[in-house]
């Protein structure tokens, strides 16, 4: 169990800077999970803390200890790789076993932790199977037996669900979210995928080109991100953004969209810029509902919009309206919707949409 | 919690040894590995070629002794011996030739071999076969065929031809020049096979599919679709023929022993008569470091521009 | 869907230039083969013997025997087996290197491909100088290693290939599993890249197996190789086909079953991984 100190990280090669000064603490026994598209350096930053790549300067610190120059065997952590990386000649049994077995530890431990190992995990029945003869998911099992077993203080996760099928994906989250009940050690974990950051992570770390763009609890992201870059990342179906400037008519604060409606802004919502700013609105499909009541509830505006084209999901269905020169989607009941070319009323909650800067791209 | 303690908490039995520096020891590891072949490479190639350049301004001769310093005197030697000079252009024909025929009969018989049918794996492995003998071996297996009057060759002839045919295959122009071909293109011509197939089989079939759709066919199909697909692996496959055929020696050696005369010498058989022969050390290293210069130049222009690709 | 596609037959004039190539190779394969159980009363015989009538084995026995041909095969034996095994443990180190950390840039790797390009008579004029200098000329350590380094680039640039296709993360996870460098690369790389190995070691085997130029200037009366026996029948115009052929076959069974076996490796031996087979 350890925690994790990162001062002002680089990692360079050649003149491309694939980590530009990252700091990030991350605290003992919290599941932080780095997402971003890819290039933006998350797997760079992962193998850094493994040690499988030199830095170019800076520090980390694993458990208070600086680890800059320790080999990646004396870290003390345990990786899972996006190709398992299993060793093909080896059976289950002695992947699983081969790193304690590199480490010295007697056999009779050896055994018995494997067997603990793979009766948590439910591989036992496949022990003396080599990789190429097990499926997809029991790999991704053996490779996080493979972790487990070592006890380390700290587990390094790189994308290890892309290679599944979706339903096997949506499994194996599961189990890795239990595995970190149970042992709770500190885990890092790296994806492009901001579903599996949203439901594993104790703490997400949106990086962008190399360096943190937003970090702090899933919702938090979720629901105040601090750019548009994390606002549109994050959700699916993804935010849309809404060009306008602010405009204040006879003493109330609109947002004027292009071309479009002016959108009353609730009190406490309105954002300390100047009359006439260029700004961006960022909308949900779940920050916009069927109105129902005579007027728009306190908080939201109210508009009139024609529906577009739908899209069932089953659960929900998602329409599409347009609105000035976007197009924007709202989240429906699944049988609530009316037809495309309709015109429908709706209930847009301000409160809840996200407000940006348009020069800057960050929130207001 | 369970599990984890099921597993154990003991971390006493893994040692922790930390090195000072990982860096360090990752760098002096790489270049470890490298140092046994480098040394080596050093030694019995870099080094003798260093030697050599000594070499090249004294006198070593063994009919001659001591090493006086004799400046140019043995390049001017070599390059004013017609010999020399002759042994050049005999290299550059019979490797324009071998290269040549072993290039369009390889590629030929990849073309026929292509396309999968029952046998033709057997077929390959019959192809290659003469991949893997000795050229001193395809010399002598030649000679037995050709040479007059035991082997079968000219018997053949004349059963075929209807009138006697007494050829000397390895004593007359221009007959020993073909007698060479022949036995290089044998051992050769299934080098250019292999590759050149390996190249054809990896052209996806959908091409052909929609090239067949588009109702293009036969030779347009060869030259737009095939020709392409493959160029690079012909331009690979020429090249290393290329450096390979300007050192024919072997097969000169069992076959002609560079006659009638000096007709049949090729470079590098030349600088072995010289050096090895006559004992001319230095004369013979000049004409090597020539012939050295000459081929360097191949290699950066051709080899170079070739692997850069495939490095990446 | 697949009714309109007209089933493709295999022309007439396609079978018969393959099996005209097949005759070009087989010919000379089969008369050597012949020749060297042929009596020697049959050499002259118009029309020529295609098959003896009495099979003999005396040109195997006078080859091997009186011309010392047993000797050169035990001295190609010993050469070739040592300088494969020098050359491939040798080259695989280096290749690892040069695959997994790009050690010295492009520069060191082109360097050792370019020795396999150099003249061998640039080398071989000083190289015989020097072994007459130090007293490795005609012993077989001189051999074994002129042979491992002429062999190096073959077996460096084979393995290069091999480890740049396989996969990093087995040897990250071994590191960071516990292992040194030296472990990573001991353990798991190496029992990896044994298919590759064995196909790196039989094609530098052949070459050693079926050189002459470098044998030819370097031995003479000791450490001879089977190739430089082939010498002997030189001046003896004709007389001596039976045993030619007999030497010849004991030298090329080995290396064509080597070769065969190791076939589906052969693209990436003849062009030193440059294309993958």
């Amino acid at each position: 169990m350890a925690d994790v100190k990162i001062k002002g990280l680089y990692k360079r090669y050649g003149s491309f800077e694939a980590v530009r000064g990252i700091d990030l603490d991350i605290p003992d026994g919290e599941f932080t999970v780095l997402v971003g598209p890819s290039g933006c350096g998350k797997s760079t930053l992962l193998r850094t803390i493994a040690g499988l790549e030199e830095i170019s300067g800076g520090e980390i610190a694993i458990g208070g200890e600086v680890v800059n120059d320790m080999r990646p065997r004396d870290r003390d952590v345990a990786m899972v790789f996006q190709d398992y990386a299993l060793y093909p000649h080896m059976t289950v049994r002695n992947n699983i076993g081969f790193g304690l077995k590199a480490r010295k530890m007697p056999q009779p431990e050896i055994d018995s932790r494997v067997d603990a190992a793979a009766t948590m995990l439910g591989i036992t029945a496949l022990m003396d199977r080599l990789p190429r003869q097990i499926s997809g998911g029991q790999r991704q099992r053996v490779a996080i037996g493979r972790a487990v077993v070592r006890n380390p203080r700290l587990f390094l996760f790189d994308e290890p669900l892309s290679n599944l099928d979706a339903q096997l994906r949506d499994e194996m989250r599961g189990e890795i979210k239990r595995l970190h009940r149970d042992i709770s050690t500190t885990m890092i974990y790296v994806t492009h995928d901001q579903i599996e950051a949203m439901t594993l992570a104790d703490r997400i770390v949106l990086m962008r080109d190399g360096v943190i763009e937003q970090e702090g609890a899933p919702l938090d992201l979720f629901e105040r991100p601090a750019t548009t870059f994390v606002a549109g990342f994050l959700g699916s179906p993804k935010m849309t953004f809404l060009s306008g400037r602010m405009v204040r008519v006879e003493g109330a604060v609109t947002i004027a969209l292009d071309d479009g409606p002016r959108l009353p802004l609730p009190e406490g919502r309105i954002p300390d810029v100047a009359d006439g700013r260029a700004v961006i609105l960022g909308v949900r499909p779940e920050h916009i509902s069927r109105a129902t009541g005579p007027a728009a509830a306190p908080g939201s505006a109210r508009l009139d919009a024609v529906i577009e084209f739908l899209q069932p999901t089953g659960s929900r269905t998602y329409a599409t309206f347009r609105l000035g020169r976007a197009q924007v989607m709202a989240e429906f009941e699944a049988h609530d919707t009316g037809r495309p070319g309709e015109t429908v009323p709706l209930d847009l909650n301000l409160s809840r949409a996200s407000m940006f800067d348009a020069a800057t791209q960050r929130a207001i | 919690m369970a599990h984890a303690a099921a597993i154990g908490d003991n971390r006493s039995g893994m040692p922790q040894r930390r090195l000072p520096s990982a860096k360090k020891s990752d760098r002096q590891f790489k270049w470890l590995l490298v140092t046994p072949a480098v040394l080596l490479i050093l030694a019995i190639s870099i080094y003798p070629l260093v030697f050599s350049i000594w070499v090249l301004f004294v006198n070593y001769d063994f009919q001659i002794p001591g090493h006086a310093f004799v400046g140019l005197k043995n390049f001017q030697q070599v390059v004013t011996d017609p010999v020399f000079r002759y042994s050049l252009w005999v290299t550059v024909a019979l490797t324009v030739a071998n290269v040549a025929i072993e290039f369009l009969l390889g590629l030929g018989i990849a073309m026929l071999l292509a396309k999968s049918f029952r046998g033709r794996g057997l077929i390959i492995s019959i192809i290659i076969v003469p991949l893997f003998i000795s050229p001193v071996i395809v010399g002598q297996a030649w000679a037995l065929l050709l040479q007059r009057p035991f082997g079968p060759t000219n018997y053949l002839l004349s059963q075929l031809l209807g009138h006697e045919v007494t050829i000397g295959w390895l004593t007359e122009f221009p007959f020993n020049f073909i007698a060479l071909v022949v036995a290089d293109v044998w051992q050769w011509t299934p080098f250019m096979f292999v590759i050149l197939l390996a190249g054809l089989t990896a052209i996806p079939p959908h091409v052909y599919e929609a090239a067949e759709l588009d109702g293009v066919g036969g030779w347009q199909v060869f030259r737009h679709i095939t020709v392409p697909h493959i160029a690079p692996m012909m331009m690979l496959a020429i090249t290393f023929r290329l450096l390979d055929a300007i050192r024919m020696f072997d097969t000169i050696f069992i076959m002609t022993g560079g006659g009638p005369g000096t007709q049949t010498y090729t470079t590098s058989f030349y600088l072995y008569t010289i050096g090895f022969a006559q004992f001319h050390l230095s004369r013979a290293t000049a004409g090597a470091w020539i012939f050295l210069v000459l081929t360097l130049l191949v290699i950066v222009f051709l080899v170079r521009r070739l692997l850069k690709p495939e490095a990446k | 869907m697949a009714s309109w596609v007209r089933p493709r037959r295999i022309p007439i004039v396609r079978i018969v230039v393959i099996a005209l190539f097949l005759a070009f190779v087989l010919a000379p394969l089969y008369w050597v083969a012949i020749t060297s159980i042929k009596p020697s009363d049959d050499y002259l015989a118009v029309p020529p013997v295609w098959f003896p009538d009495a099979p003999t084995m005396v040109h195997y026995e006078a080859a091997l025997f009186a011309y010392r041909g047993l000797q050169g095969l035990i001295n190609s034996i010993i050469i070739s087996i040592s300088a494969t095994i020098l050359s491939v443990s040798v080259g695989t180190l280096m290749a690892y290197s040069l695959a997994r950390f790009n050690t010295g840039g492009q520069h060191l790797s082109f360097w050792v491909l370019s020795q396999r390009f150099l003249p061998p008579i640039a080398i071989i004029l000083p190289l015989f100088l020097n072994y007459r200098l130090v007293g490795l000329q005609d012993t077989h350590v001189g051999m074994i290693v002129a042979y491992t380094v002429f062999t190096l680039p073959v077996s460096v640039w084979m393995m290069f290939a091999y480890f740049r296709q396989m996969p990093r993360s087995l040897e990250e996870a071994a590191l960071v599993d516990g292992c040194t460098r030296w472990g990573a690369l001991w353990s798991v790389a190496m029992p990896l890249a044994a298919p590759g190995i064995v196909a790196a070691a039989v094609f530098t085997f052949i070459a050693c197996w079926t050189e002459f130029f470098f044998a030819l200037v370097l031995t003479s009366r000791n450490a001879f190789t089977l190739p430089t026996v082939f010498r002997a029948f030189l001046s003896f115009q004709g007389a001596q086909y039976g045993e030619a052929s007999a030497l010849a076959i004991v030298s090329l069974v080995p290396s064509i079953i080597l070769g065969v076996l190791v076939q589906k490796h052969l693209v990436r031996g003849l062009t030193l991984g440059a294309v993958r087979g």
